[in-house]
């Protein structure tokens, strides 16, 4: 049994230690917001926060989460209101919505330790998240709207 | 035998100093190697002008592990830019990962969010390695583009290396990331040398007085 | 389906308790009388004799005044779940956020056709959408006023009420919707004027967006049922070969790994076999696959190489006349004499679809009944071939969408459902089947690699002769037998009018086939045809020493081409155009919308030429969400853009060359230049959205590029980097 701290819930799990966290957290623990894009950490679907880290669920470990805090889209904020997921929304950024699950979990730690991003700070944190639909003008645009929204502290952010 | 100096900086001492400190003591600094280089012709070996024997093994030596850090193995992770190189082309990484101030990535692409404490199964899936990073941005210790004899005396200026000295560099080579370049998973061209002659031909150069290649 | 009263009332119940509504209700939907032309409403609380006719979407009001509409179509990022509740809100009278979207099952004879594609969600559905919308108002006004007693004209709707002017009595929907049903259904309402809209027309945002930045949208890969397994397939990589073979003993000793078969699927009119593996988790199966042999036979087909496809297009381009598409004049008595000809080869690549949402499907196969799950553009295709594969009656096929991450063509097939159900049956409970992303990307059909013989004489200005000869795996033929008729899309995307103007044209179609499957990429021929059309219309400009946009103009005696290229002269600046700054031009329609573009471009200091700008000008005529259009046309340039420039599927010995994102790279933001996207305002009918955006981009990216550079790219994809 390993225990993984998802959203801060304890879930017991009964996986090999090798099995990509992606498929412990969609399968096992049954959080589907989580997507399987590539499974080789190409395109960013799978992203989830590990202590605060924007990982690559489809090639983590379940044995490198053991003990650290994982978070999911699920858990970026209680009530969808995280300034990132409200300027997705103000901005109408998703088309398919497949990949935004990992495309605000990137931007998360980029809004984090960067309040202010530039457009080349945006490019030097996103380019590892593939979007097919191409919503990556609004991404930009919603990253910049956040931004503004944390700083002007419209939102509890 | 001759004792290699304590590696100082380059910029404390003047050319002049350096020759007499080296010709004085009879013992061969690196780093005046790299200065006397410079001031005579190119194509001319130093250890000719030293009139040192052991600084030919030393240099020949150098070769071999020039080969070996000009491997993209090596210098995928030591790019001329601030972006690492992928691949057995050396192609800039792809996803704009850039080096960051310490080396590890920036924001969501830090290098350890894909690269894990091990490689990942499969083909052209992330390499791991629990130190994996570039050098930091302070100490970028550039393989890429260098010739032979730039690199030798980059790597023997202990403000250029990341602040090693002999035995810190003598031990550089068996560190567990250096050594991870011969096993990288997937197909993954290897360095042209085994680790092990990889071992010997750094130590032959750096015990041996650590010499630079003549430069072209 | 609904048989009789009885069985309609108690499945109408079922569908209300599954919508989670109150179980009276005001229940409209709309049919197709056999062999009437024009659509009637119909109160589905009514004894209706359904036989021969279609229903298309329904309309519920509950007595809670909840609305619910049953969208026949997928939502596949293209914003049906935004843009219809608008349509219906506007003429129903209530607030958007009281509209909610269930999306129906696959039932082909109830609604209609149901394929999410050829951009056909609003242009195909918004007329009876209004006026579905506009009875249902009618009918709720004239419950209040028969309540009241008061004449039909002192009554009002607004917001889900009905108002009483004079008093200022109100009732809200859900007390009038008893009472509604019971009235006969209106025919012919009056609908609004387009100056009346409150909501159509407006950039409103997207109400799917809440559950797709929180993780609760339910993809087919999001799909839990009781009991389910998960299943991965190793599927014959050469597409056509046969298991001869396989050693299942290392799989089946992989921890949670339940069974191991063969299976065979329909790919169109072929067998595609594979291995399937079937576990208690995904990652189970997967490593099940690996560690799974399977021997193949590969005999009896050939097994192809890209450049062996390009260099056959060309010899038969050169040495073979075409089937005859479209014929006019006498182009070769004209190019005979002709001093100045131009003859040129344009190539496009095989592609991949590479939805982020990799294929799957959950199946449950029980012994009178399939349920399917998944992300599936057409469902009712879906039902009717299920039900004759598996030899059921269509309404025991239960075929349910969920969101689709993406769908861009690849998620209308029918293989994916049905390799599923068959491994559902095989093994007696539900199935997900999953593909990988190198599954996804490996497997096919794909986009065809297309080549375009283009020649062309220009006299006096103007287009004299036009010769188009394509050469490329006719998508068709994967489904049918018959090898006489041309491919009927060879000009897709070449606008119509050029026809009218252009006395003498040939469009023929030159037969090529491979064994490699084929089939429909967003924008299908349009995506390929564009660029060599739209291309060599560029080449013929400056033959004939003209401004490109001019030269359309010329060709194009259209008013509304006219306003939509004036236009764009005006937004894109392309008068002002500066030293160093190329400029190039491309129009292109398909699915009833043209859509003209200018790009910009520059030399890249680096190296290499940079993509500066894109200015689109978008023509649906009548349109509900320009935010939304704005958005499909950005993505499709974006999805141009990589097919033009940084991918293309390439086939070595039968097997295809590229496996993942790490070499089928797609564009990512560093990738994307700033876009513009305009829609023109008319009153001409809805045409498509989702598609036409995509066609006129490389041709106007190559034509920007020639502008800069004087060099003309004739083979996509190519690499901006190397220019």
């Amino acid at each position: 049994m390993i225990t993984l701290n998802v959203n801060n819930k304890n879930y017991e799990v009964d996986v090999d230690p090798n099995m990509p966290l992606l498929w412990a957290i969609r399968d096992v623990i049954g959080l589907t917001g989580t997507k399987y894009g590539c499974g080789v950490a190409q395109c960013g679907a799978c992203t989830v926060h590990l202590d605060s880290e924007a990982v690559r669920s489809c090639v983590t470990r379940v044995s490198r989460a053991e003990g650290q805090k994982i978070t999911t889209i699920e858990g970026l904020s209680e009530n969808n209101d995280h300034p990132l997921q409200i300027a997705w929304n103000e901005l109408s950024v998703p088309q398919c919505g497949y990949c935004h699950s990992g495309q605000l979990m990137s931007a998360a730690v980029l809004l984090r330790e960067n309040p202010n991003p530039t457009d080349e700070d945006i490019d030097d944190a996103m380019a590892g998240n593939i979007c097919r639909c191409g919503t990556y003008l609004r991404i930009r645009k919603a990253i910049h709207l956040a931004a503004n929204m944390q700083k002007n502290g419209n939102t509890k952010g | 035998m001759k004792q290699p100096s304590e590696i100082k900086s380059p910029n404390i001492l003047s050319v002049k100093k350096v020759l007499v400190i080296s010709l004085m003591l009879c013992c061969i600094v690196i780093i005046a190697s790299a200065f006397k280089q410079k001031i005579n012709s190119p194509g001319i070996a130093i250890a000719v002008n030293i009139a040192n024997d052991d600084s030919a093994t030393s240099a020949q030596a150098f070769l071999q592990v020039y080969s070996v850090l000009m491997s993209p193995r090596c210098m995928n992770c030591h790019p001329a830019g601030n972006r690492p190189l992928q691949g057995d082309d050396n192609h800039i990484h792809t996803m704009n990962v850039q080096r960051g101030k310490d080396g590890k990535g920036l924001y969501a692409l830090k290098c350890s969010n894909c690269h894990q404490a091990e490689n990942t199964a499969g083909l052209h899936t992330p390499p791991g390695n629990p130190k994996w990073q570039l050098p930091p941005a302070d100490m970028k210790m550039v393989f890429q583009g260098k010739s032979a004899h730039d690199l030798a005396l980059q790597i023997m200026d202990y403000n250029r290396n990341g602040h090693k000295n002999k035995e810190q560099l003598l031990e550089h080579a068996r560190d567990t990331l250096v050594k991870a370049g011969w096993n990288m998973g997937g197909d993954r061209t290897p360095p042209p040398l085994a680790y092990d002659d990889f071992v010997k031909a750094w130590d032959t150069w750096i015990n041996n007085g650590g010499y630079a290649p003549p430069a072209k | 389906m609904i048989q009789g009263l009885k069985n309609k009332t108690t499945s109408r119940r079922n569908f209300l308790r599954s919508a989670g509504l109150t179980s009276t209700a005001l229940f409209l939907g709309m049919y197709l009388p056999a062999g009437a032309k024009t659509s009637k409403v119909v109160n589905l609380g009514d004894d209706v004799d359904e036989d021969g006719i279609e229903m298309n979407p329904w309309v519920i009001i509950d007595t809670n005044g909840r609305v619910t509409l049953v969208s026949h179509r997928a939502e596949m990022g293209q914003g049906v779940y935004q843009s219809i509740p608008q349509i219906i809100a506007e003429e129903l009278e209530v607030n958007l956020k009281d509209v909610h979207i269930k999306f129906a099952q696959g039932n082909g004879k109830k609604y209609g056709s149901q394929i999410t594609g050829g951009s056909s969600t609003i242009r195909g559905s918004y007329k009876n959408l209004l006026k579905l919308s506009a009875t249902a108002r009618v009918m709720l006004i004239q419950a209040a006023a028969n309540k009241w007693k008061v004449p039909l004209t002192e009554c009002y709707a607004e917001a889900g009420n009905v108002f009483h002017k004079p008093s200022g009595k109100k009732y809200n929907y859900g007390e009038l919707v008893t009472d509604a049903s019971k009235l006969h259904v209106p025919d012919n309402v009056k609908l609004k004027e387009r100056s009346e809209y409150k909501l159509i027309g407006k950039p409103l945002l997207r109400k799917d967006a809440a559950l797709k930045t929180n993780g609760t949208a339910g993809f087919g890969l999001d799909k839990r049922v009781p009991g389910m397994l998960f299943a991965c397939v190793e599927r014959n990589p050469r597409l056509r070969g046969k298991v001869k073979s396989f050693d299942d003993s290392d799989a089946r000793a992989i921890p949670g790994v339940k069974d191991v078969f063969k299976v065979t699927m329909k790919v169109f009119n072929t067998d595609r076999e594979g291995v399937a593996v079937v576990a208690t988790s995904t990652w189970a199966a997967l490593q099940g696959r690996k560690a799974l042999k399977v021997f193949w036979d590969d005999s009896g087909f050939e097994h192809i190489n890209s450049t062996d496809i390009y260099q056959r297009h060309e010899d038969i381009l050169k040495n073979k006349d075409g089937l005859v598409f479209k014929e006019q004049g006498d182009v070769n008595s004209i190019f005979s004499q002709a001093s100045d000809k131009l003859d040129v080869i344009y190539q496009t690549p095989y592609e991949s679809h590479a939805a982020m949402e990799p294929l799957n499907c959950v199946a449950y196969y029980q012994n009178d009944k399939i349920e399917i799950w998944g992300p599936i553009q057409a469902p009712d295709w879906v039902q009717d071939f299920i039900s004759k594969e598996f030899n059921l009656p269509a309404e025991k096929v239960i075929v349910n969408m969920t969101f689709l991450g993406g769908g861009f063509g690849r998620k209308a097939f029918l293989d994916y459902p049905h390799e599923a159900t068959l491994i559902s049956k095989q093994i007696g409970v539900p199935v997900q089947v999953v593909w990988t992303r190198e599954d996804d990307i490996m497997q096919g059909p794909f986009r065809p690699g297309m080549s375009y013989r283009c020649e062309g004489v220009v006299n006096n200005g103007k287009i004299d002769a036009f010769r188009m000869k394509l050469a490329g795996q006719n998508m068709d033929n994967f489904q049918s037998d018959d090898r006489s008729k041309p491919n009927e899309s060879s000009s897709e995307g070449f606008l119509k009018p050029y026809f009218d103007s252009i006395k003498n044209i040939s469009i023929q179609d030159v037969p090529f086939e491979t064994p490699v499957p084929v089939m429909w990429w967003r924008s299908v021929y349009a995506s390929t045809n564009g660029f060599a059309y739209e291309s060599f219309m560029d080449e013929l400009a400056l033959a004939a020493g003209a401004d490109p946009i001019e030269f359309r103009k010329q060709h194009l005696n259209n008013d509304r081409l006219h306003k939509q290229l004036d236009k764009l002269i005006e937004v894109s600046g392309w008068k002002n155009r500066k030293k160093n700054e190329g400029y190039g031009m491309a129009i292109t329609e398909c699915f009833e919308s043209p859509v003209a573009q200018v790009v910009k471009v520059s030399k890249n200091p680096d190296g290499g030429i940079k993509v500066d700008h894109v200015w689109a000008v978008m023509d649906c005529g009548w349109y509900v969400n320009p935010d939304i259009i704005k958005a499909q046309v950005e993505g499709s340039i974006i999805m141009a853009l990589g097919a033009a420039t940084i991918h293309e599927i390439t086939f070595k010995d039968g097997l295809p060359e590229q496996h993942n994102f790490y070499d089928y790279h797609m564009p990512r933001i560093t990738d994307i230049p700033p876009i513009d996207v305009f829609v023109m305002d008319n009153d001409a009918d809805a045409g498509g959205v989702g598609e036409p955006g995509l066609p006129a981009f490389s041709p106007a990216l190559t034509n920007a590029i020639f502008d800069l550079t004087g060099k003309r790219i004739r083979k996509l994809p190519f690499s901006l980097a190397e220019i």
